[in-house]
């Protein structure tokens, strides 16, 4: 892969310069713009992109997503809903968030909800301090790079002292097909200050089957005691690209619940990096991938215990049919000083076809001497016995073997924050079951 | 926790086994280019075809970058400081019996405890021992001759038997393989030849004993043992190394064939030099080490020991070819002062129902850097393969670092493949247990250490385990408290 590729990749970002941003935020974009040239495009001698080639991202003519279309009416936004969801919306179309179509509720004092081009235009000084600042701009790899440098649009959630917010925000990022592949760059921005609880659903989601790239970033700041449980659920159309970054730092007491569903996008890329910065912090990554046909899952993780007391646990599941792939990744880093941690991480694939593919790299990296470390790692097929249970009693083959997957899924599933999401996700993965061929 | 005054004293004394013997050795001036190769090649009165194999390896090793992506540190190696040839002098046609060999090295097998003669009677291993670069005495290959195993020096081989030698060697690791493998092919200089006919199960366990002497000279061997079919044949390797202030290089290439439901055993205690307090002039062991697993049902086991050495680079591993066959990787290996070790092994499942186990044993103290970096592919005609793979870390002391690094690729879905990993401390409990039953802190910790390591030193061959536990009680000595 030559830089001249990503130039072209990248070209549209010349032109992501309308609107009027604060000078601290230009700066910003600015130092990211040179971070992408002295990174260079990686090649697949570059430890993190060892399983997964950028090629057919790179190939692809992108083009800057534009304005939203006006087109978009409400009776359109039905068949990406979740039903029966409870929840205040927050929709972002290409990128930009629209707010005529999100959700209006009544919401506690001190917390604020809203497009983050239109928080930077009323409070600039509160984004300052958080924005650029949990993934550091001169730290962040290529794709957070090249999202900063195009920085624009998003969601903020802000939840102040102590605030308990009941509801859960739901934000949609909906992809709406254009005439040319677009590249959407969303950036969000979550803080939960001391204290404060709150529930965040975060799905990705597409209108028609088009050719698309989604490059995401969502910073998370959670302060002292704070809880956030974050649901992200990935269902893009079946020919978009995926490149989400997940950036979360950790007070004191505070815990994090997450859950990664993944089933669209023909290509995807999650990072997901956490850092301690207090003591006794818990944090709590899971993930479900189902990729078949044509379909490349690529989930790396980052846990930093750099402090002392603190509990990580990271659960990952993965289904691979027909020509499937995925790749994990995961990194446990213990600190000279991070005593008395306790982190466990765990991946297990369920692969079903002879094309299926899964490359996993489970590592530890300890420099503690009081900790408990684990990893485990499993790859292997439906047990001969359970779908013979099954079949003694009257069950086809090939149903007893999607109830077996869906078993095998439910337990991420079952972490997800509400039962109608709950539904919504085991029904998809139900569909995408019975669509595979089970041999 | 306090430890011992005895043990403080154990642990800052000198390196035990180090010393340099005074003998004339007949060593090439630093430097590596084609006539150096050629001189190497001359000198050893090798063949054509063996220059022509070792010029095709330099020409190569001069496009490859050496490679930097293992977690150790180390000041950058200048090839052209390093001497590529070094055997101790001797008459034209070379000692051909003990008496004829130079009294000076005799005398430092047996500093080291190894008397030649003793050995063979009292153990009934034949040693054919390398001390510096080429082969000085060879026992018991009169009976193993009669056995039709061919146990000799890789020079030898090449005079006796070049058709085996061509057929197979770089077969397993050729000399494209890494930047330490072909330095290896260009310069080796000797190493040992085995070859198992069909049906034959060796009759004793084959040893050799390694030993770096001159100073500045790279040691680079090169092992080459080939199993026919449903043979069998136990290899022991051991080392110790005088201590010097220069680090010093060694590249050395493990090649192990087993056809057809022949099983080769290849075990291993490295105990080179690990340098100073400071890490200060310790062996580099870079070494590869492979073994092909090509006929049905053939299985090859590797077990290792590995206390010494300022920083190792080894991952012995295993090409599962042949239909059912077996691979197999024990170790054990111990980081402490400033030691840095990045090993692990390969197991390559191409053939059917090939299975494969993998258990890792690594205790890091001091100020010692674990990697554990292991590799399980499982490729898409390998059905019903299987892996299981346990590495467990057990950290001394709050300055050391235990990494784990498993790349596992599985294309084929009735593969069954786990890997578990845990780090862990000597816990208190455990600790407080022991020392409750009379046993001093010391004692306990090297009981629970052994008991770590147990699973390993059970695949050791038993005179090899009783070594291994101790060489593993000194090397821990000291590093609790």
């Amino acid at each position: 892969m030559s830089d001249a590729a990503f130039t072209a990749f990248a070209g549209w970002l010349s032109e992501s310069g309308e609107g009027s941003r604060p000078d601290w935020l230009e700066s910003q974009r600015l130092l990211a713009r040179e971070r992408l040239a002295d990174l260079g495009v990686p090649d697949r001698k570059t430890e993190a992109w060892r399983y997964t080639s950028l090629k057919g991202l790179m190939e692809q003519g992108f083009g800057r997503t534009g304005e939203t279309m006006a087109a978009l009416q409400p009776d359109d936004l039905e068949e990406v809903l979740v039903p029966g969801l409870d929840a205040q919306r927050i929709l972002l179309v290409n990128g930009r968030y629209l707010p005529e179509l999100s959700g209006q509720g009544d919401l506690p004092a001190g917390v604020r909800i809203g497009g983050l081009r239109e928080l930077l235009a009323s409070e600039p000084d509160r984004l300052r301090e958080h924005l650029n600042a949990v993934a550091e701009t001169d730290a962040q790899p290529l794709f957070a790079a090249l999202n900063t440098a195009g920085l624009d649009d998003g969601l903020v959630l802000w939840v102040g002292r102590g605030v308990v917010l009941e509801r859960p925000i739901e934000l949609v990022h909906l992809s709406v097909g254009l005439d040319e592949p677009r590249v959407a760059q969303p950036r969000h921005l979550v803080v939960l200050e001391d204290g404060a609880q709150a529930t965040l659903i975060e799905r990705y989601v597409s209108l028609g089957d088009s050719i698309y790239c989604t490059n995401t970033v969502l910073e998370l700041s959670l302060g002292r005691d704070a809880l956030l449980r974050h649901d992200r659920i990935q269902m893009e159309s079946a020919n978009a690209f995926h490149i989400s970054g997940l950036y979360l730092t950790q007070g004191a007491d505070s815990r994090y619940l997450g859950v990664n569903i993944g089933l669209g996008a023909s290509w995807s890329r999650t990072d997901l990096n956490c850092r301690f910065q207090g003591e006794h912090a818990e944090c709590d990554l899971q993930g479900l991938y189902v990729a078949g046909d044509g379909q490349l899952m690529d989930y790396h993780l980052d846990v930093q215990h750099t402090q002392p007391n603190c509990n990580s646990r990271e659960i990952f599941k993965g289904i691979l049919h027909g020509h499937g792939r995925a790749v994990f990744d995961g990194r446990v880093f213990v600190a000279r000083e991070a005593q008395k941690t306790d982190a466990a991480m765990s991946n297990r694939n369920l692969l079903l076809s002879e094309s299926a593919e899964v490359d996993t790299k489970p590592q530890l990296e300890i420099n503690a001497d009081d900790v408990k470390c684990s990893h485990g790692t499993t790859v292997g097929q439906i047990e001969p016995e359970m779908l013979f249970y099954l079949r003694s009693r009257g069950i086809g083959a090939s149903l007893a073997r999607r109830m077996l997957c869906l078993g095998f899924a439910e337990e991420i599933i079952q972490r997800l924050s509400a039962e109608a999401l709950r539904d919504h996700v085991s029904e998809r993965v139900g569909r995408r079951l019975e669509s595979a061929p089970m041999n | 926790m306090t430890s011992a005054p005895a043990v403080d004293d154990i642990v800052k004394s000198e390196y035990e086994h180090g010393f340099t013997t005074e003998i004339d050795s007949d060593t090439l001036p630093p430097g590596l280019d084609e006539d150096v190769v050629r001189a190497i090649s001359k000198r050893k009165g090798e063949p054509e075809f063996m220059t022509e194999w070792r010029l095709r390896a330099y020409r190569h090793w001069l496009t490859m970058r050496e490679p930097e992506w293992a977690a150790v540190n180390y000041p950058k190696i200048d090839f052209q400081a390093i001497s590529y040839f070094s055997a101790p002098k001797r008459p034209e046609d070379g000692p051909k019996s003990l008496d004829e060999v130079d009294p000076a090295l005799l005398e430092t097998y047996e500093k080291l405890g190894i008397p030649i003669e003793e050995q063979k009677a009292l153990a009934g291993i034949a040693v054919d021992a390398v001390f510096d670069s080429v082969s000085v005495a060879t026992t018991f290959r009169k009976s193993l001759a009669e056995a039709g195993v061919i146990f000799c020096s890789i020079s030898e081989a090449v005079h006796e038997y070049p058709d085996l030698v061509k057929q197979y060697l770089g077969s397993v690791v050729p000399h494209t393989d890494n930047y330490y493998a072909c330095l290896n092919a260009a310069v080796f200089s000797d190493g040992t030849f085995v070859y198992v006919p069909k049906g034959v199960r060796c009759p004793m366990e084959l040893s050799t004993y390694f030993r770096i002497n001159a100073r500045n000279t790279g040691q680079f061997e090169r092992t080459l043992i080939v199993a026919e079919a449903g043979s069998y044949v136990s290899y022991l390797e051991g080392c110790t190394a005088p201590q010097r202030d220069e680090n010093q290089l060694h590249a050395a290439v493990v090649e192990l064939i087993a056809m057809e439901d022949a099983e080769i055993k290849y075990s291993t205690v490295q105990n080179w030099y690990p340098g100073d307090a400071e890490g200060r002039g310790g062996i580099y062991n870079f070494v590869t080490k492979r073994g092909d697993c090509r006929g049905a049902r053939s299985k090859i086991s590797w077990t290792q020991v590995e206390t010494g050495s300022a920083i190792t680079w080894k991952y012995p591993s295993c090409l599962l070819r042949g239909d059912d066959s077996v691979g197999e990787f024990y170790s054990v290996a111990v980081t402490k002062g400033r030691q840095q070790a990045d090993t692990g092994t390969k197991m390559i499942h191409i053939g059917k129902n090939t299975r494969s186990t993998i258990v890792s044993k690594g205790i890091s103290a001091g100020q010692g850097e674990q990697t554990y970096r292991g590799l399980v592919r499982i490729s898409q005609r390998a059905e019903g393969a299987r892996n299981h793979t346990q590495c467990d870390s057990l950290l001394i002391g709050d300055r050391c670092t235990a990494n784990t690094v498993p790349y596992i690729e599985v294309k084929h879905p009735s593969a069954k493949m786990e890997h578990e990993a845990t780090t862990s401390k000597i816990s208190d409990d455990q600790l407080f247990y022991c020392r409750s039953r009379g046993l001093t802190e010391e004692d306990a910790v090297s009981m629970i250490v052994n008991g770590f390591c147990k699973e390993v030193f059970n695949e050791l061959p038993m005179e090899f385990a009783v070594e291994a536990q101790k060489l593993l009680s000194i090397s821990l000595e000291g590093a609790v408290g």
